[in-house]
């Protein structure tokens, strides 16, 4: 296996056209699937310029391999971020944050990175550059190549660069915590009273839940919100889980008791968005009897689990993404055996 | 887009087919229902156009399917007879999305109207694609619940159709675009296949082709469902309008508005002219003055208290000439009603009137509206501005005189100018209203032929005899498996299962 780092994303589109033969995109390896051995890794590590920022329009384009943190910093000079806060932001790249769909606890309220991404160029298989969106926060011209790339593990092309929409950072800042709490008793009350968390998640080990709220903004909101919830201590927010083996999972939100006693043998630290029904289950090693227990009662509730590498049984459109795959990448070279199709 | 105001002649671009054989209308019908296939000449007129009124096809029949099994029947008989297929919704896109292929079985959805379920705690909702926009924040607001996308045509138009072109609104600008509150689609293949995109259960591992989906114009296939997030209401919205000396001051607000970290809920731009017609339409006291901004911001009530004194005092420096604040939700709504009305209030002042649809990067605001100006007095025609100023999403209505054709040539060369001019600035030729049959040619001055191939992919992956709305949003045919260059003809194409429209 050859490893290169290219120092420019025309050195990608030689590499491609030439035919390096089966390839797998490097970034900062936090979310790479295991799979079969490629001839050749491209390495994003160099691809680390923010190509274009505007502070004015809130509108950023970085090659793929910069990484979250320094992306963050770039933009806090400004006062302003991306509204997008994965695990381990020092390694995980923005290339690589699209490809596996990266997020955190501030998807409560901003989505995920298809909601904030407005544009992307990328190379095919046959080193093919194009691009696709654009660099205005609203554009409907063509088929939303952005949204494609979201998720797909680099087995449609190469993620070269991508163009998100920034948020202002917030002046003010509380954490409040619930602890025992029910996670959907606790949506429910936080709508009634029609609070706006930016973040929220429930922590889980064993059966009971923490739950934690966010509220950011300007300090006068802030301080209303957290003068309807009396009851709830002001915390710090919780730490991102340490562990090998990250799962990732979801259900309906209604679901979290089910989903609790499900993933309860895996002895797995639980982080559940109780307002996205989204999760990630953090554990030294997997035991792959309570791994595929866990799944099959979340696909029972209409839920999914998966560990990176394992997707579990095939989506109902499998023909039709199979589909888009053979488009894209007729020959299968790019990242093979990393995801469903 | 061309707009005509009633009486107005003017020449159509008009184009017809051989009437549809009768053995081919009695199979549709079957599958429908006698009254629902509609091939009498004087009824297929109605369908001869969506809101794009300047070009008229006629189809080769009309389809007013009631449910997912008929869109697959009709979808099969289509797919065995070799006929394309064009979608639609209410009828009131403004690209020509909706407009048939002479020939095409039209695939009317109005009859799909059912909501199918309501689910408050997991915040979705599962409707058919024939239900109005509107109708959505209708059925769950008693409740305290709304569905944000937000079209100035929403009271008429469909959900599917916003599926379609991925409609924005005036509150997009906090809340994002149809894509980003539709979470899984049912729709028909081309083959007659029922395929489930995404769900209430977010981030299955899939490709996102929901997110593909929305926005791709009818092109990929026939969505028979859709599941929406529906939003809970926020406890307070705080309204404002101001007035400004001229459109530059005007654009300054909004950029000091958004530099200051406040994310409004929605910051509209009207100049003078859109400010007449708006008075004409609805009875709204507004002065004639040259620039006016119409802003919400909503979320919880003492934030907005703070947003909304602090975006006044922005507009105050930046030169406002008045500030109003509405007394009560009637006045709100009065001064919203002018603002959603613009567009059709335009026919009061004008004889004719294109609509563009361009976006810029919002600091570019101020040199944009210089430069259109400039366009207008080159071309000797008049320009009203009304527009989404917070994303940057611009509409200049150019008005013309249909009645003199050398006028109505200079209007359209004159709305094409506005997009390059739009393109110059780093912007896109369209930020809601589609690229259709309207914008197609200039799809090849944003993209380059590399971008438009890999697009295409996504066509051939859904498509590959490309049967749904051919002809529409890319600029030059091309069938899958083609290679650049030379034309040859496609295996397809010689079997008459596809053409080049």
């Amino acid at each position: 296996m050859a490893r290169v780092t290219p120092g420019s994303i025309d050195e990608v589109e030689a590499l491609l056209a030439q035919g390096a033969g089966s390839v797998l995109f490097v970034g900062g390896g936090t979310a790479m699937p295991p799979g079969p051995p490629v001839e050749t890794e491209i390495s994003t590590a160099r691809l680390d310029r923010v190509v274009e920022y505007t502070p004015a329009d809130q509108v950023v384009t970085v090659e793929c391999g910069v990484t979250l943190a320094h992306l963050q910093g770039e933009l806090a000079k400004n006062g302003q971020r991306l509204a997008l806060d994965p695990p381990q932001p020092e390694k995980a790249t923005l290339g690589g944050i699209v490809a596996a769909n990266s997020f955190g606890p501030l998807r409560t309220r901003y989505g995920s990175v298809r909601d904030l991404i407005i544009g992307v160029s990328v190379v095919r298989a046959d080193g093919t550059r194009a691009k696709g969106g654009g660099k205005v926060v609203k554009t409907v011209a063509g088929f939303d190549l952005p949204k494609l790339m979201c998720g797909s593990y680099g087995t449609l092309a190469f993620i070269a660069t991508a163009t998100f929409r920034v948020h202002p950072v917030p002046e003010s800042t509380v954490t409040l915590r619930a602890r025992g709490g029910n996670p959907v008793e606790v949506v429910r009350r936080v709508r009634a009273l029609q609070l706006e968390p930016t973040a929220m998640i429930a922590l889980g080990e064993g059966t009971g839940w923490d739950v934690y709220l966010r509220f950011e903004g300007f300090a006068a909101g802030v301080r209303a919100q957290r003068g309807k919830l009396p009851e709830l201590e002001e915390v710090d927010w919780p730490g991102t889980a340490e562990g090998t083996v990250r799962i990732r999972f979801g259900a309906l939100p209604t679901h979290a008791a089910q989903v609790a006693r499900a993933l309860g043998p895996l002895r797995a630290r639980i982080e559940w968005l109780p307002m996205a029904g989204l999760g990630f289950a953090t554990c030294a090693a997997v035991d792959r009897g309570a791994l595929e227990a866990a799944r099959r009662e979340l696909t029972a509730l209409g839920g999914w689990l998966t560990v990176p590498g394992d997707w579990g049984p095939g989506p109902a459109s499998i023909a039709l993404q199979r589909s888009v795959k053979k488009q894209f990448d007729p020959r299968g070279v790019l990242a093979p055996g990393r995801f469903v199709v | 887009m061309k707009q005509e105001t009633p009486g107005a002649t003017q020449a159509e671009h008009k184009q017809q087919a051989p009437p549809l054989p009768a053995d081919l209308v009695r199979r549709f019908a079957a599958v429908v229902g006698e009254g629902y296939a509609i091939c009498k000449p004087e009824q297929l007129h109605t369908y001869e156009s969506d809101g794009l009124a300047s070009f008229r096809v006629t189809p080769g029949i009309v389809v007013l399917p009631e449910s997912t099994e008929e869109v697959v029947g009709c979808v099969k008989i289509a797919h065995e007879a070799g006929l394309p297929i064009v979608a639609r919704g209410s009828g009131t896109g403004l690209s020509g999305g909706a407009l048939p292929v002479p020939g095409c079985v039209l695939m009317g959805l109005s009859r799909m109207r059912k909501i199918l379920e309501v689910d408050y705690d997991n915040a979705f909702m599962r409707v058919q694609p024939g239900v109005i926009n509107l109708d959505v924040s209708r059925h769950i607001g008693p409740q305290g619940w709304y569905y944000a996308p937000d079209p100035s045509s929403q009271s008429v138009c469909s959900i599917g159709g916003n599926v379609a072109e991925n409609s924005g609104g005036a509150h997009c600008l906090k809340y994002g675009f149809t894509v980003n509150h539709v979470l899984g689609l049912r729709m028909v293949l081309q083959d007659g296949s029922v395929v489930d995109l995404g769900g209430a259960v977010l981030d299955r591992p899939e490709y996102d082709l929901t997110g593909v989906v929305v926005g791709s114009e009818g092109l990929l296939g026939i969505v028979t469902e859709v599941v929406l997030r529906i939003l809970r209401k926020p406890e307070a919205t705080r309204t404002f309008f101001a007035t400004f000396p001229s459109t530059t001051e005007a654009g300054n607000a909004v950029s000091a508005i958004i530099a200051s970290g406040i994310v409004p809920a929605a910051i509209e731009m009207m100049d003078t002219l859109a400010i007449v017609a708006a008075k004409a339409a609805t009875g709204v006291d507004w002065p004639e003055v040259a620039a006016a901004l119409l802003m919400d911001v909503d979320g919880v009530a003492d934030e907005c208290e703070h947003t909304s004194a602090n975006a006044i005092e922005l507009a105050r420096k930046a030169g406002a000439l008045e500030i109003r604040v509405p007394k009560d939700t009637a006045e709100r709504e009065l001064m919203w009603k002018g603002r959603k009305s613009a567009f059709a209030a335009v026919g009061r002042i004008a004889r004719n009137y294109l609509v563009q649809d361009g976006v810029i990067p919002r600091s570019e605001i101020a040199v944009v509206l210089q430069e259109i100006a400039a366009l207008g007095q080159r071309y000797g025609l008049q320009v009203a501005n009304v527009f989404h100023a917070g994303d940057g999403n611009l509409h200049p209505l150019v008005l013309f005189d249909g009645r003199d054709p050398e006028e109505e040539r200079k209007a359209e060369e004159m709305s094409g100018e506005i997009l390059r001019t739009c393109l110059r600035h780093g912007g896109s030729i369209t930020g809601e209203h589609g690229v259709g049959a309207d914008k197609a040619p200039y799809m090849a001055e944003m993209f380059t032929a590399q971008d438009l191939e890999t697009m295409q992919l996504v066509r051939c992956a859904f498509d590959p005899a490309q049967r749904f709305n051919p002809g529409k949003m890319f600029p030059s045919p091309r069938l899958c498996g083609d290679r650049p260059g030379l034309y040859r003809p496609h295996p397809s194409e010689l079997s008459g299962e596809a053409w080049r429209a």
